[in-house]
């Protein structure tokens, strides 16, 4: 299964129809949208990052993460630059798609990493998630009563600080900016492993996110869908690769086994720790089991029984 | 544009993470310079990146990063109690460097360390002063390649060279620099250093084959050890761990003939022979990562905090080596691991 979670539905719109998500009419309190066969689930997250964690902590309690499966954030995002510098589009169309190897809060100064292992046709970058929009003409995030005011970046790619908290972190030139990438990974932690969060970020704007519409996140989105898509698309290829090394025959056949011999959780949790070692070392497990069934020696009376015919057992089998 | 195709994993070093502090160490400047195509990410403290909770390893192993850093606190360690000390009474270990480019199904550095990434230390020259404090109060037998294997990661690092250089200068340090490389350019270079012993770890082929992934094969290790001799260094050959497979005895008697086609008993410094066993935190670490490695889920028997293979089976294999080895070089150069005691006894 694949989590993906945006923050605005029109981030989500292309991708919703794109991979067949159809909506969960059940929940009411977020937006969700799902593809049961294609294993991927689709969440609104809402702005910010206590929404985004709010909404990232709700389906992973709803819908346990299992240990090969992949978190994706995906949103727009703003790209940093110098107060006064003029806002000229630097990204060639496909190439506004940034894969985040860092993450910063900007209210903490914390810093978070997703591991890095997957191919990918996408830039990197480093990304802030601050509580306010990214405002270049203001010299930053543009909100007084947080502290922020000023705290832009200056002529040396270092923001003046103003606020006098040491923990303030300093946005620099060429960066990334959002407000949920810091938030999502600190809720994605509880249930997912470094290696299982991706953060895929569409820059949308240079400090003017006031002059973003709807409907341009959405265009944006859409123009970039194919490069998501084909991302997408081989990380589930990959996670289904894994599944198919990973199924195993003979772990029915030993339940069957357990309850044959009557075995209390401590004998059960050795047998199968025995017969997993087998299994892995290159020996035919189904056919140990079915010989210790032709040749009488299970099903036992009782635990009594089963206990010895699993010391036996145990004997032979090194 | 990299692409996403079958070979899905980034390539070995795709991403060099690099402490703010070292960025304009020499040692990084060079290793850096050796990965021009690299991501280098800047980070505050090595264990922002390298002590992540719920890390996987195994897949960390299909895309291992690097991770540039200063060590601090303290740089030398006394040995630990389930290593060999082959009689030196100041036995110490340093780690300049945080696990290994093989990828071997048993190693303890998978239990230990919650990342598979590799740390390389770049301040060398902190452990070396403290190396050469400690010289000032008593003789010293170091063990620098312990968690890591130093001679595979030559080519990136270079510091065997470094520390051969060291060693040359105090005489009273000894050091063992263990690995299971066999890079014949990397040790065409050494000279003889009679306080430098380099120590080989053998196994079957069928072994390497099954669990020591990425590495040398036993005739490349055999090759390598039998040139360092020819050019008059020490060699150590380490039979240390020794692993159970099906048909154990076949696959060590043909390792054992292999070994005395290829080395002159004679000159080796000594030997080691020991089962593998295991602190029982680190298997516990490592069968959580390694959920389809026959080696890690062998039912093991755990005593005392360690897990070792049943006392029938690991005195059986201990003294098949040991009696066959007996034969060849002097008992006193047999270092067997005395599990009843911890200490360093000897077979």
């Amino acid at each position: 299964m694949i989590y993906i979670f945006t923050a605005l539905y029109c981030e989500a719109h292309a991708l919703i129809r794109r991979l067949q998500l159809v909506k969960n009419q059940k929940t009411t309190r977020l937006q969700e949208f799902y593809n049961e066969q294609s294993g991927i689930r689709l969440t609104i997250t809402g702005v910010g990052e206590i929404a985004a964690a709010v909404a990232v902590s709700s389906i992973c309690t709803a819908y346990p993460p299992a240990e090969d499966d992949l978190m994706l954030n995906i949103g727009t995002c703003a790209y940093t630059r110098s107060a006064g510098a003029p806002q000229t589009r630097v990204f060639e169309d496909g190439e506004g798609v940034f894969l985040c190897n860092q993450i910063f809060e900007q209210a903490t100064g914390r810093s978070f990493y997703p591991d890095m292992l997957y191919r990918h046709p996408f830039r990197e970058a480093s990304i802030v998630t601050g509580r306010m929009p990214w405002n270049a003409d203001a010299g930053g995030a543009s909100d007084n009563d947080i502290g922020h005011a000023g705290a832009g970046v200056d002529g040396n790619g270092y923001g003046g600080k103003t606020s006098g908290d040491a923990k303030l972190f300093h946005v620099r030139n060429d960066m990334l900016y959002d407000m949920e990438a810091a938030g999502v990974y600190q809720a994605g932690v509880h249930f997912f492993g470094p290696h299982q969060m991706i953060f895929l970020k569409i820059v949308s704007d240079f400090g003017t996110a006031d002059g973003v519409s709807p409907g341009q996140v959405e265009r944006l989105m859409e123009m970039h869908g194919d490069a998501l898509l084909t991302f997408i698309g081989q990380l589930l290829e990959r996670m289904t690769d894994e599944r198919q090394r990973d199924t195993s025959p003979e772990a029915e056949l030993a339940d069957k086994l357990c309850r044959d011999l009557h075995c209390s959780k401590t004998m059960e949790a050795s047998l199968k720790q025995h017969l997993h070692y087998l299994a892995l070392a290159g020996a035919d497990v189904c056919l140990l089991i079915q010989n210790l069934y032709k040749e009488g020696i299970v099903p036992c009376r009782d635990k009594r029984e089963g206990k010895l015919r699993l010391e036996e057992l145990k004997q032979t089998l090194f | 544009m990299k692409n996403l195709n079958k070979h899905y994993f980034n390539p070995f070093f795709s991403h060099i993470y690099v402490e703010t502090a070292v960025l304009g160490h020499p040692f990084t400047r060079r290793i850096l310079a050796k990965f021009p195509a690299a991501e280098i990410i800047e980070i505050r403290h090595y264990k922002d990146v390298f002590c992540r909770s719920h890390q996987s390893s195994a897949l960390q192993h299909r895309s291992q990063k690097l991770i540039l850093a200063a060590k601090q606190g303290t740089l030398v360690y006394e040995g630990a109690p389930v290593c060999q000390s082959f009689g030196n009474r100041y036995f110490y270990y340093t780690s300049c460097a945080m696990n290994c480019i093989f990828d071997c199904a048993y190693c303890y550095l998978k239990g230990m360390y919650p990342s598979a990434n590799i740390v390389i230390f770049v301040n060398l020259e902190d452990i070396f002063a403290e190396v050469a404090q400690i010289l000032r109060m008593h003789p010293l037998y170091l063990c620098v390649s312990y968690d890591t294997d130093l001679p595979a990661l030559e080519s990136i690092a270079g510091y065997v060279r470094e520390w051969c250089a060291f060693a040359g200068k105090h005489a009273d340090l000894k050091l063992e620099i263990r690995t299971k490389c066999a890079d014949p350019a990397l040790f065409a270079r050494e000279t003889p250093s009679p306080n430098v012993i380099y120590a080989f770890t053998l196994s079957p082929q069928a072994v390497i084959d099954a669990f020591e992934h990425h590495t040398p094969s036993l005739a490349k290790r055999l090759s390598c050890a039998a040139a360092l001799l020819q050019a008059g260094c020490a060699v150590r050959l380490c039979f240390d761990p020794m692993i159970y497979v099906k048909g154990w005895e076949r696959h060590y008697e043909t390792m054992l003939a292999q070994v005395y086609d290829r080395i002159d008993m004679d000159k080796i410094v000594d030997v080691s022979v020991g089962t593998f066993r295991i602190s029982q935190d680190y298997l516990k670490n490592m069968r959580r990562q390694e959920t389809k490695s026959a080696v890690v889920w062998f039912p093991f028997q755990c005593e005392r905090g360690y897990c070792h293979y049943p006392d029938a089976l690991m005195e059986e294999m201990e003294a098949f080596l040991t009696g066959r080895l007996a034969g060849r070089i002097p008992e006193e150069k047999i270092f067997r691991w005395d599990m009843e005691t911890t200490e360093h006894g000897k077979a």
